[in-house]
């Protein structure tokens, strides 16, 4: 995934030659009309020659520079700044409101804290401003001992009635973003009250019982109230000056194209940080960030690099590595099921058998991630996933051509003389497979599917849509079949009640942010409603597993590979990175702030 | 004063076509911003949170036309809104962070590139089949073939990376801080060079030629065959006879050129990570940002508009013919 995919430019070449030859035509009738210049035709053909470069240049499309680099000089930080690349932009904007859509990295779980983290790597939720948590016998009282030894980074005292006031915001203002707003705000909302009896100790009272809302809870990000309860609009505050309590708080430099964040002084955790700060440098692109990345100018990155092994370890085996597990959501294939004949579960098996995901592993994702199995889990559910998905009943995520023909001969669609099926009614199976312009790694993922369809009588062609178009299409089920992600979290009740969920489910033309497929299924329904009620881990396995099961037997949508997290570390400057070998949390930072880079900021060292 | 009065009334309803088009023109974009930001997450955040984002986006279930006439009416007071993409800072000051580098880089290449294309065309076509005229602009507008994130990209990787002749990325060193001195101009001028050279070489051609075919024109007029039987010298036939003359069109033009710096340069300027609008533009056409989108093209159009106007007025100055049609 690289820059042209987050920003692909055909919408700007249909939009902005437009209003570029408008606004020409308009200065042009003007000039026509007044000035009797001696050649007028010159005129006219010198005018045009500036718009033409104007119009080749939006035309020009992405293009990739993955270029070996020269040794050069790296540009002095000062001792112990880290310069890091996760957000790209062109010039940056000073937000540090943890509550609104584009804050600056690393607000969310960097400036501010988390009450608990949960470690994908290890499958477990770790201590952070909070000690433990405790559920009521009822499940509808929930309550969570905090840390007493906590500070703001201007010296205050962090206390429980800081976390009230954290979650009572979200209750009184409506457009706070935040997991907390998904507890407290809206029709969905499964927190009644949230009080602070005493200082370590909050107790959240449910609405209903809704045991996943831990994991929303515990995730919210905690401010102090000493200084948001004087600020009049939270949700358009850009809080220029953050106070938190997270490692690093203190916003030393703020330019256009460069800032810095250096570390909290009043840091709970003691000796920690063990480095000053933060500098980040505004790439326009994966292409620039790269290129700085392999030069050994970025000591730490989470983007996508082509070929990794060749183009950034090989520079410098000793120093540069990466780690990309397979712990990011898992990449589907979606059928429109209100569409014959996606609404024969036979037919979705039979699709997903003439895939050949092995190839979409190793080409389309440069081997980056492997293929998924029958359970659609990617492997950030370690305590939850079925260790043999063969146990699961048939395995139709393998690539099997010969048995999804027999399936879908069973199914009726009967294969015409030039090998293509067709529908009952004789209509033939001719899709697209929508995917978003200059994904290039989805675009070749299903160029391999389409290729496999042909195999089995079906006629499916790759279909790129410019990304909003793409997403409009698929959240309102205006589709035959298309390429998606899918949900994620710590337990695997988001992903599969985002696969076949009445809670999920959406009418066709009406905007849906997961299922999609539009699928429902009532027995997995039933699960998930018994999932949500319970807190205890055995039980919630045991349900998980039938979940997997279900998942299994009425193929919902079609697991393709589980997305990788993109990261890559310099040892030149800093050590004690998260790796294979030592996989204390995942490495990968996002820009909108995931809870383990916590963990990797305060364990990392300068060398 | 007549000839002023009326243009400036084709630029009023030039303008008010402009801010109509610019308003509907993204709005025809299929999608709708809440859910492409909420999607440019790719499954980050819940479902829930869409709800939040349209909230606090303020995004109007008014009628469409209803909404025209708010936008144009704040427009007129100067309040352009609030970014959906840099959410929630004002559009003015994300467009603001840009603009000046945007306005460094175009308008330097421009002026270069006008005057020594200009210049080179006004000595071509004076000694036609010469050797400048026979060599520059076939080469020129070789060059100017290529697109300009071709040769930027040529540019970066041979000069900045293998070389290390010049700087990569950004408009002045990161190191060194914003104080305006000659430290700091001296690295400004520094990172200007690979990109705006690069606008340069592709856009010089387009001048070279105009100017020279032009010219070819106005040498074979009679009052330059006057001009040298009155025995003036050849320096003075050339600027202030021929060149004069020859250059009205190539004003015009320029008024053009100026008005699509911004455009021009998207590519070169991402190239370069250099901290202009040019990504901006991209961005917000992407994440369907309507008010930044808005203000972006009402830009353009204004400085097309406006740097036309300004033409107009200088025409009256270089060619008295205007001022009496």
């Amino acid at each position: 995934m690289n820059l042209s995919q987050v920003i692909s430019r055909s919408k700007l070449q249909l939009v902005l030659p437009m209003l570029v030859v408008g606004s020409m035509l308009l200065s042009a009738c003007g000039a026509a009309d007044s000035t009797a210049t001696p050649v007028p035709a010159a005129t006219a053909t010198k005018a045009a020659a500036p718009a033409a470069t104007a119009t080749t240049a939006t035309t020009g499309g992405a293009t990739a520079t993955s270029a070996p680099v020269a040794d050069t000089p790296v540009p002095a930080a000062g001792k112990g700044i880290m310069t890091i690349s996760v957000a790209q932009q062109s010039t940056w904007v000073r937000n540090f409101n943890p509550f609104s859509g584009d804050f600056r990295f690393p607000t969310v779980n960097g400036i501010y804290e988390p009450m608990m983290i949960y470690n994908t790597v290890k499958g477990e939720l770790q201590p952070w401003l909070a000690t433990k948590y405790e559920w009521s016998a009822d499940n509808k009282t929930l309550t969570i001992t905090l840390r007493n030894d906590v500070k703001w980074s201007d010296g205050q005292a962090f206390a429980a009635k800081d976390v009230a006031f954290t979650f009572n915001l979200f209750k009184t203002t409506d457009g706070l973003q935040g997991p907390g707003g998904q507890a407290m705000n809206g029709a969905t909302a499964y927190v009644d009250t949230v009080a602070a009896p005493s200082d370590t100790s909050v107790v959240f009272t449910f609405k209903q019982v809704f045991t996943p809302g831990l994991y929303d809870i515990i995730a919210q990000d905690i401010v102090p109230e000493h200084i948001w309860k004087d600020i009049k609009d939270p949700v358009k505050s850009t809080n220029e000056n953050p106070v938190g309590t997270g490692p690093f708080t203190e916003i030393k430099q703020f330019e256009n194209q460069i800032f810095e964040v250096d570390k909290n002084p009043n840091y709970w955790q003691p000796g920690k940080p063990y480095f000053q700060g933060m500098r980040q440098p505004a790439y326009t692109g994966n292409d620039q960030a790269n290129l700085a990345t392999v030069n050994g100018e970025n000591d730490y990155a989470a983007n996508f690099i082509p070929d990794i092994e060749k183009t950034f370890v090989a520079k410098d085996p000793a120093n540069n590595g990466y780690w990309f597990p397979s712990v990011g959501a898992t990449v589907m294939l979606y059928l429109n099921t209100t569409k014959k004949p996606f609404d024969d579960v036979n037919v979705r098996k039979a699709i997903s058998m003439a895939i050949d995901r092995d190839q979409i592993a190793t080409v389309a994702e440069y081997g980056y991630t492997k293929p998924a199995d029958v359970t659609g889990l990617s492997d950030a559910y370690p305590n939850y996933k079925v260790a043999d998905t063969s146990t699961l009943g048939d395995d139709w995520t393998k690539l099997n051509v010969d048995k999804a023909n027999q399936m879908l001969d069973a199914a009726g669609l009967k294969k015409g003389a030039d090998g293509m099926r067709t529908l009952a009614d004789g209509s033939a199976l001719t899709y697209d497979i929508n995917v978003v312009t200059g994904w290039s790694d989805w675009v070749s993922a299903c160029q391999i599917m389409a290729q496999g369809m042909k195999a089995i009588g079906i006629n499916a062609t790759v279909k790129p849509y410019d990304f909003s178009t793409w997403y409009d299409k698929v959240s309102k089920g205006d589709f035959d079949m298309s390429i998606g992600w899918s949900s994620g979290g710590a337990t695997p009740f988001n992903y599969y009640r985002g696969q076949m969920s009445q809670r999920s489910a959406k009418a066709i033309g009406e905007s849906a942010g997961e299922d999609w497929q539009r699928y429902v299924s009532k027995a997995g329904d039933d699960l998930l409603t018994q999932f949500a009620a319970i807190s205890d881990a055995a039980k919630a396995k045991d349900i998980a597993t039938k979940l997997q099961q279900t998942f299994a037997s009425e193929a919902p949508a079609i697991p393709l590979f589980p997305g990788p997290s993109w990261y890559e570390y310099n040892n030149s400057r800093f050590t004690g990175w998260p790796t294979k070998d030592n996989p204390y949390a995942v490495g990968s930072w996002f820009s909108q702030g995931t809870p383990e880079q916590l963990i990797v900021m305060t364990t990392v060292k300068p060398k | 004063m007549r000839f002023i009065l009326r243009r400036l009334g084709f630029y009023i309803i030039a303008a008010w076509a402009s801010l109509t088009i610019n308003f509907f023109l993204p709005r025809l974009i299929p999608g709708d911003p809440a859910s492409t930001i909420f999607a440019s997450s790719r499954g980050q955040l819940r479902p829930e949170q869409l709800d939040q984002m349209r909230a606090a986006l303020g995004l109007s279930k008014e009628p469409l036309l209803n909404q025209y006439f708010t936008y144009l009416s704040h427009v007129l007071r100067g309040d352009f809104g609030t970014s959906f993409s840099a959410f929630p800072a004002p559009v003015t000051a994300v467009i603001g962070n840009g603009f000046v580098w945007t306005l460094l880089l175009g308008g330097t290449a421009l002026i270069i590139s006008f005057i020594l294309g200009n210049v080179i065309g006004i000595i071509g076509s004076w000694k036609r089949g010469g050797l400048i005229d026979n060599t520059l602009p076939p080469l020129l507008i070789f060059i100017g073939a290529f697109p300009p994130f071709f040769l930027a990209l040529l540019a970066l990787y041979f000069l900045a990376y293998q070389f290390n002749w010049f700087p990569h990325l950004h408009a002045y060193s990161d190191t060194i801080g914003t104080d305006f001195n000659l430290n700091f101009v001296g690295s400004v001028i520094n990172h200007l060079i690979l990109p705006a050279t690069t606008i340069v070489l592709v856009t010089m051609g387009g001048w070279v030629l105009g100017m020279r075919n032009t010219m070819v024109g106005v040498l074979a007029e009679d009052y330059v065959t006057m001009a040298e039987a009155k025995g003036l010298t050849q320096r003075q036939i050339m600027f202030n006879y021929a060149a004069r003359n020859a250059l009205l069109p190539s004003i015009t033009a320029f008024g053009i050129a100026l008005g699509f710096v911004l455009s021009g340069q998207i590519l070169v300027e991402l190239i370069f990570s250099y901290p202009g609008l040019g990504y901006l533009l991209i961005k917000s056409v992407t994440s369907l940002d309507y008010p930044l989108m808005q203000a972006l093209f009402l830009m353009i159009t204004f400085a097309v508009l406006g740097a036309n106007f300004i033409v107009d007025i200088l025409y009256t100055r270089f060619d008295p013919r205007v001022r009496t049609g």
